[in-house]
């Protein structure tokens, strides 16, 4: 039997969805309040994105509105409407790598043994810490910070985070669980420092 | 010191993107762009025809008529990118832009037909007509997409309506 609050949150997202389905229909039809309408919707999603992976308001600044005129320009391309919010986040991320290129260079992958990775799911509780814990997400590495907000904190399914960053799912566990390990390593060490 | 003071406030307001979306939105520079796209085609085509009809050409009239050519298309394809990857026709701006197109190839082969049949030089006429006609049938056919999409759009975005209002009812 499905918990009530998974069969609701399942519901929202569907409805979410949808909803953005039909803002992208009417801008690729041409309405401008439509695009008034998803930037109201998805600014400061996409702000907090961009905020956190690039560290500072500027660069985060310089991204959304880079986002933003790319959104546009692609937008009639968009073939799957429903697909909005990987789609955009992919070309969030696509800015930010142009902007973090040289840290992007460092090999941050290592090789993991996937069937000793946990699903993430069963950690879901680590949500609100994050939240609370700007000042340690910031000191990550910028590909495990964006994976944890991707996941945390834009709440994207593991696929979906495997499209906006163009890598199998499997490539998106395995930094996922190295960016908790990486957190929570940052974390004891801090509470051992106090 | 935390570098991050307040992350989930954009500096940048929703206000700001959406004036600065609505300025990349402006219709005149789509329709401008269009304008320019149709003018140095249908010059293009006039020129390549008077150099492909024009019998014994000196050599530096055809070197002036190829440059001439060159530049007509390095418009083109100015106005093509424009129009594709910059300011991006929108399904109803599509319409507009094929009605133009319609509009501007018609007068086109009307009038180099009529320099055909009372003009001095009724081959040149007669085949920038003949490029007219093939304008006017790429840009018929652009009209016919472009409406087709439109009518797709607007039965897809009728048919997202009624399931969100089922599910909000």
């Amino acid at each position: 039997m499905q918990p009530e609050s998974d069969r609701n949150g399942f519901e929202a997202r569907g409805r979410e969805a949808l909803e953005d389905e039909l803002l992208v229909t009417r801008c690729q039809i041409g309405e401008a309040s439509a695009f008034d309408e998803l930037i109201g919707r998805w600014h400061t999603p996409l702000w907090k994105y961009a905020r956190r992976v690039t560290g500072n308001d500027d660069a985060a600044a310089e991204t959304v509105q880079e986002v933003w005129l790319r959104i546009l320009r692609g937008i009639v391309r968009l073939r799957e409407p429903g697909r909005f919010r990987p789609w955009m986040f992919g070309i969030a991320r696509r800015v930010m790598m142009d902007r973090l290129r040289s840290a992007y260079a460092a090999p941050v992958v290592e090789s993991i043994d996937l069937s000793t990775i946990p699903e993430p799911q069963d950690s879901r509780d680590l949500e609100l810490e994050i939240s609370n814990l700007h000042e340690e997400l910031a000191r990550l590495p910028v590909i495990e910070r964006e994976v944890l907000v991707l996941f945390y904190l834009q709440e994207l399914t593991l696929n979906e985070i495997a499209d906006v960053l163009a890598i199998p799912a499997g490539t998106v566990k395995s930094r996922l669980f190295r960016a908790r390990h990486l957190l929570r390593e940052q974390l004891t060490t801090k509470g051992t420092k106090r | 010191m935390n570098p991050i003071s307040n992350p989930d406030t954009p500096k940048v307001s929703a206000t700001e993107i959406q004036r600065l979306i609505a300025g990349e939105l402006s219709l005149p520079s789509r329709l401008g762009h269009t304008f320019l796209l149709l003018v140095s085609l249908g010059m293009t085509g006039v020129i390549g025809t008077l150099w492909l009809t024009e019998p014994s050409l000196p050599a530096r009239t055809q070197i002036a008529f190829a440059l001439m050519v060159t530049i007509g298309l390095s418009w083109v394809a100015y106005a093509v990118w424009v129009l594709t990857r910059r300011r991006v026709l929108l399904a109803g701006h599509r319409i507009i832009a094929a009605r133009m197109a319609v509009t501007f190839s018609a007068l086109f082969a009307a009038g180099f037909a009529i320099l055909g049949v009372w003009g001095p030089s009724s081959r040149v006429g007669f085949s920038a007509a003949t490029f007219g006609l093939l304008m006017l049938a790429v840009a018929i056919g652009l009209l016919m997409h472009a409406r087709k999409q439109f009518a797709r759009l607007l039965e897809r975005r009728q048919v997202l309506e009624v399931k969100l209002a089922r599910r909000a009812g």
